[in-house]
């Protein structure tokens, strides 16, 4: 390519800007030459990437991190809701409902002395390195109207998820990979699918990449049908070779060079992407830890390691998701989340401990949640199976790795476990956090759109700042 | 890492030219001009009494100007009012009273002006906008350009108006076959063939270009291109969204009456009139000299498009919000405001208080779903959908028998070994159970599935109309009232509110008025209908004008088209818009009227490239004035339905059902709600628009090249170069398939000689020729290869090239 072509392109691209628009915030600017180029935080942080465990269908907070002895005191009783307004799900409360001591036993581990369920064993020994909120709210108690708030900051779809913000205010790091990966488990997608991870109002480029972790990890990474590596070749030069000629004399669009650099992507892409997703290359311990050998503990354990292998490679942000409800235990809780728990608790762990020993936890945010909480009580009818609904009102997460206060809990629910009493916090405190810990302020991380600056936080949320170190 | 430090430099070095002149610009100022301004004119061009609304105390002041427009214009002295007051060309020669100025002194201020680097003004900020906006437009002189040969209409005098102003000249003309190219992707979506290039080509007739729009326009592929614009902004889905994203059976029937409607350009204000009020429009003819049919329900479905929650404990809240949505769309759509801002405060940019908000939601509180009965329509095929409908009744009865028969069946088996009928679903499901055989598992499964394909397949046919309705008196007592909420919450109820239009637009509150409209309708849809089409809305035109000219153009005059208010874009032609948006009502609201001027401008017939692009880039950069045409990148849909027709396997059946396109397995059954059954090879080629729109689910070419994502209104898709549609185009199973078929024909077409084939593969995809160095580089592929495994390895380079993405 002559030079003067290229001059006058890169001049165009910093003049011209990929969205072409009033560019009201500097981001657009930033992102017209590459939008995926890594770039400066607002401020200096320690985490370079996150994994955010998402744990689909909603997670007891009383059976796994935040004990309630009052339950077991009134197991089996009716409670007077009449003083609360329940308007979570009302038709819940239409009949009649028992308190559910939790079936699982609680300990203290760590120096911290957090209190973990038996349901987690593998994860307890990890608690000085996790910083619980207890107190997390939401707004509507329905999976997908949830999920997207959790993703998203609104309980509509259409809106970007904090992946593709983050990836959005950061770029990313490696070139030749995605920068916002998603690994789901195939047997159940999230509701509305990739609408969950979807750019919303940004540029596409911002939208998360599915991967699967058996078989092809990106969609026609490889040609369809037999293509020899000849014909690979062939093809790649052809297609370089007359997109350069065409480029004489078209400096006016700055695309064709950006569709070019698209496609050199892609072609490091199809062997990049196999060689960092190299399972094999892994030794038996390291796999052990994951699980991998083990039926239950296979899916999510082969994709903790993926997102282990990711973000060593510097992909700012992998999303893992649990099947689509898979805790979601309206009945029999004690199969339900046994079940769930033990497809996640060893991978957690391992990934944690591997995470250290590599050096990589520091600059690694880990956000472990679901859609929301579960209830104390469930109805009578199903008191032989026994199960928890959906609730808004108080949910435990946790944060670990970088910039992450280790081995503490932040806030405090009632006696029952159901409502947050004691420093409240909402989604969008989750997300403004996130972004505080990844080095950026959820104030100006803002895209101009339908009117006006939109926000992962809309008008601003709280960090949470009893986890920040 | 070359490249990024390049456009790090160049990122750098860029803005820091344009600040470099503004500081130059500065102290030109404030060396040769201040100085004067201060001694001669500061003593009544000063403070809050400032004669003529003009100060002097700053160079923004003077450039913003006062009653008589901006005094002083960045390298343009002669075009500055300052300047033709001191010298006595406009009256009173300045300064008023004292002496005029020596002749020195103003040699020396023009010559400071018009050594400042211009600014490229657009229309005014601020307050004048507001007053442009919300003021119907006002009939604009045509300016006089210097060079008039280059004007074939107004819309060129306007253009190059102010690229003379500028010192610039249009681009020459495109080449034909770049205009051809340009002409059949914009109005069709499709490449032409050989022979219609041939045709264009080889005919020296001086209207064979003019001919060529009119035929277009009236192709049927016309409707089916430029639909999909409006569904875009509609965001037309065939299913709710959310957890259970369930099938809206009959929502194509409102797809197709867009296509109709842009076939037979109906005129935009009844278009409005249809999708917000259809049920109480008069009957006219759906198709030109066809049946006297009312296609007003169909249209309603407008209103019904947004994401739904069918399942859901929250009845109130769920209508409320959809009662937002839909004024929000409808605010977006037709007038090109974003009221929905207001839905929680006063709107932070624009005159729009959070009651008129509301005050616009009043006009759908009657307003209720419905799917309502409605024949199939003449045109829609009344007779072949009749049969359909019959005929999957007839497989749904078939279907059911099957299940009972079957089900009778194994419940016998289950009583003879001791369990109860009633569990049949447990042990069918329980794969560890032996009660049931593999085999029977696997047809029971088999005949369920059979039923549910059929009911899903028989909904589709039902004659209904995915629609609304009125709640009325005497229904009910009363409308429903509605109330402004605060903070937008549903039980914060504030004063309550009667439907009114914007204050900005009318200059009061008061409510509309609304004639009887007769027992169980409000009225109020039409009242706000009527309005929005009102020749004193000074919106609805020149946002339609705005949208048809972004498509033809790559951008808007306004390039935010769905945000007119002070956050949105200020126009770059305002002029020019209020042209057009007074020739559409003048042309009764046809959009190929519309059409028809814009494409036979000059303007639109200039090449992307311009013998001075760089010089004239560093000063517009953004093409805003349009000294050259933009580049134009294909979208999914026409990208797609190109590589169809190329291949010779696009079906091009009109109307109907949507097809289901093939699905990657994992994908398919990764859903739990709902059932994705892909239509036959031969359907699935049909075109892009008919595609079944589910929104949990959009097609993957669709997805990655930027279509627009159904969830709420998109009025301008963003363009991004990414990876992804790298893989999805070179590596696809669609086009793998293409390649494989257009090498075939190819083949047919070209006989065995390599250099024919490839020679062929060019004309068809590109309408050239390929160059020498082209044709042997692709010789290259016929080594070690059979003829038509080289064409394919071809085709899959020609689909994915610059030159066949991009229209110059």
């Amino acid at each position: 390519m002559n030079t003067e072509w290229k001059r006058r392109d890169f001049l165009y691209r910093s003049l011209v800007g990929v969205g072409g628009l009033a560019l009201m915030d500097t981001l657009n600017a930033a992102t017209a030459a590459n939008p995926l180029a890594a770039r400066q935080p607002h401020h200096t942080a320690k985490a370079k990437s996150c994994i955010f465990l998402t744990m689909l269908g909603g997670v007891a907070q009383m059976d796994t991190f935040d004990p309630k002895p009052a339950l077991e005191k009134f197991d089996n009783t009716t409670l007077d809701w009449t003083n609360e307004k329940r308007t979570d799900q009302p038709e819940l409360y239409t009949k009649p409902r028992l308190i559910l001591k939790s079936p699982w036993k609680f300990a203290k581990y760590g120096q911290c002395g957090m209190d973990v369920s038996e349901l987690l064993p593998h994860l307890a020994t990890c608690v000085d390195d996790l910083a619980f909120v207890k107190t997390i709210t939401g707004e509507n108690g329905n999976h997908p109207a949830a999920t997207f708030l959790m993703n998203t900051g609104l309980v509509l779809p259409g809106r970007p998820s904090v992946g593709s913000w983050v990836t959005y205010g950061l770029g990313t790091e490696n070139q030749s990979l995605p920068g916002f990966v998603v690994l789901p488990d195939f047997r159940a997608l999230p509701f509305s699918g990739s609408q969950q991870w979807g750019p919303g109002f940004l540029p596409a480029s911002y939208q998360g990449t599915m991967m699967q972790w058996k078989g092809e990890p990106i969609h026609d990474l490889k040609p369809h049908g037999n293509l020899s590596d000849r014909d690979k070749l062939d093809q790649m030069d052809l297609l370089r070779a007359y997109n350069h000629a065409y480029l004489d004399g078209n400096f006016t669009n700055p695309d064709l060079q950006g569709r070019i650099d698209a496609y050199e992507l892609a072609y490091r892409m199809q062997t990049e992407v196999p060689s960092v997703l190299n399972l094999d290359r892994e030794t038996e311990a390291t796999r052990r830890m994951y699980g991998i050998g083990d039926e239950t503990t296979r899916s999510f354990g082969t994709r903790c390691l993926m997102a282990r292998q990711l973000v060593e490679k510097g992909v700012r942000f992998v999303q893992l998701y649990t099947p689509s409800q898979s805790w979601d235990s309206h009945t029999d809780i004690l199969k339900g989340h046994a079940k769930n728990a033990r497809e996640v608790d060893l991978p957690i762990a391992g990934l944690i401990k591997d995470l250290k020993q590599r050096g990589l936890f520091d600059s690694t945010l880990i956000v472990w949640m679901g859609e929301f909480g579960r209830t104390p009580d469930h109805p009578a009818d199903v008191r032989d199976k026994a199960g928890r609904d959906h609730n808004t009102k108080a949910m435990t997460m946790f944060f670990a790795g970088g910039g992450v206060k280790p081995g503490v809990a932040v806030g405090a629910t009632d006696d029952l476990g159901w409502k947050a009493v004691d420093k409240i916090y909402r989604m969008r405190d989750v997300h403004a956090t996130i972004l505080h810990l990844m080095g950026l302020n959820d104030m100006r991380l803002s895209h101009y759109h339908a009117g006006r600056q939109m926000r992962l936080t809309d008008t601003g949320g709280e960090v949470i700042r009893g986890v920040v170190a | 890492m070359l490249r990024a430090i390049l456009i790090a430099a160049a990122a750098v070095a860029a803005p820091a030219t344009a600040a470099t002149q503004a500081t130059e610009t500065a102290a030109v100022y404030r060396e040769k001009i201040e100085p004067v301004l201060k001694a001669h004119c500061a003593g009544c061009h000063t403070g809050p009494q400032a004669q003529a609304g003009l100060s002097v105390a700053s160079l923004a002041d003077l450039m913003k100007g006062g009653k008589r427009g901006p005094a002083l214009q960045p390298g343009k002295s002669s075009h500055s009012l300052l300047m033709q007051f001191v010298r006595g060309e406009r009256n009173p020669r300045m300064p008023v009273g004292g002496k005029p100025l020596p002749e020195t002194v103003i040699t020396s201020i023009a010559a400071a002006i018009d050594s400042m680097a211009p600014v490229l003004q657009t229309s005014a900020p601020g307050k004048d906008h507001v007053s442009w906006v919300f003021k119907p437009p006002v009939e604009p002189k045509v300016p006089q350009p210097r060079n008039t040969a280059w004007v074939r209409n107004p819309i060129d005098a306007f253009v190059l108006a102010r690229l003379e102003a500028r010192g610039f000249s249009p681009a020459p003309a495109a080449s034909p076959r770049a205009l051809l190219r340009r002409l059949y992707f914009d109005l069709i979506g499709l490449p032409p063939t050989e022979q219609e290039t041939r045709d264009f080509l080889n005919n020296s007739s001086p209207d064979a270009y003019e001919k060529l729009v009119d035929r277009l326009l009236e192709d049927r592929r016309y409707g089916e291109r430029w639909a999909r614009h409006w569904l875009d902004l509609v965001r037309f889905a065939e299913s709710d969204g959310f957890a259970i994203d369930g099938e809206r059976p009959t929502a194509w029937r409102y797809r197709d009456y867009v296509i109709r409607a842009f076939n037979n350009d109906k005129p935009y204000d009844e278009f409005v009139l249809e999708q917000l009020a259809g049920d109480e429009m008069q009957r006219r003819p759906a198709v030109r000299g066809g049946n006297i049919e009312n296609e007003g329900l169909l249209a309603l479905g407008f209103l019904r498009m947004g994401p739904w929650e069918r399942d859901t404990n929250f009845d109130a809240q769920l209508r409320l919000d959809w009662l937002n949505e839909m004024a929000g769309t409808t605010s977006q759509v037709f007038l090109g405001l974003t009221a929905g801002c207001a839905r929680c405060h006063d709107h932070k940019y624009d005159p729009i208080p959070q009651k008129d908000f509301y005050r616009l939601q009043a006009f759908f509180a009657a307003t209720r779903i419905e799917e309502r009965p409605m024949p199939h329509l003449d045109v829609e095929g009344r007779l072949e959908m009749r049969r359909l409908q019959r005929h999957w009744e007839d497989q749904l009865e078939t279907a059911n028998h099957a299940v009972k028969a079957l089900d009778k069946e194994l419940k016998a088996k289950l009583t003879a070994g001791g369990k109860k009928e009633d569990e049949l679903l447990k042990f069918i499901n329980d794969k560890q159970s032996p009660v049931f055989t593999a085999d029977e598992r696997a047809s029971h499964k088999q005949a369920a599935e059979h039923a549910a394909k059929a009911a899903l397949e028989l909904a589709r046919y039902q004659p209904i109309a995915y629609s609304v309705n009125e709640v009325a008196p005497p229904a009910v007592m009363d409308i429903e009232p509605t109330y402004v909420l605060g903070g937008g919450e549903r039980l914060a109820r504030g004063e309550k509110v009667e439907p009114g239009f914007l204050k900005a637009i009318t200059g009061n509150s008061d409510p509309a008025a609304i004639a009887f409209p007769g027992r169980y309708r409000s009225g109020r849809r039409k009242a706000l209908a009527e309005w929005i089409v009102s020749p004193a809305n000074p919106l609805t035109a020149r946002v339609m004008a705005n949208r048809i000219w972004q498509h033809h153009f790559g951008e808007g005059i306004v390039r935010t088209p769905s945000d007119f208010g002070l956050n949105g874009d200020r126009p770059s032609h305002p002029e020019l818009l209020d042209w057009l948006a007074l020739r559409f009502v003048d042309k009764k609201w046809s959009i190929k009227a519309m059409h028809r001027l814009m494409l036979t401008s000059n303007t639109y017939r200039q090449s992307t490239r311009h013998p001075e692009a760089a010089k004239i880039g560093e000063a517009d950069p953004e093409n805003r004035l349009l000294s050259r045409m933009n580049w134009l990148r294909l979208e999914p849909e026409a990208l797609r339905d190109s590589m169809l027709m190329l291949s010779g396997g696009l079906n091009p059946q009109a109307g109907g059902p949507g097809m289901f396109f093939g699905v990657k397995d994992e994908i398919a059954q990764g859903f739990q709600m709902f059932k994705w059954y892909a239509s036959a090879e031969q359907e699935q080629q049909r075109r892009s628009v008919y595609a079944f729109q589910r929104r949990s689910l959009p097609m993957p070419l669709m997805e990655v090249f930027d279509a627009a994502n159904m969830s709420e209104s998109c009025a301008r898709r963003s363009v991004t170069t990414v990876s992804p549609q790298a893989l999805t185009l070179l590596n696809g199973e669609f086009t793998a398939a293409q390649a494989g078929r257009f090498a075939g024909r190819v083949a047919e077409l070209a006989g065995p000689e390599p250099a024919r084939q490839i020679a062929k593969a060019f004309s068809l995809t590109l309408q050239r020729e390929p160059k020498p160095a082209e044709l042997e580089k692709a010789q290259g592929l016929y080594n070690g290869r059979q003829p038509r495994e080289a064409l394919a390895r071809l085709g899959t380079v020609l689909f994915n090239l610059n030159e066949f993405l991009y229209l110059e």
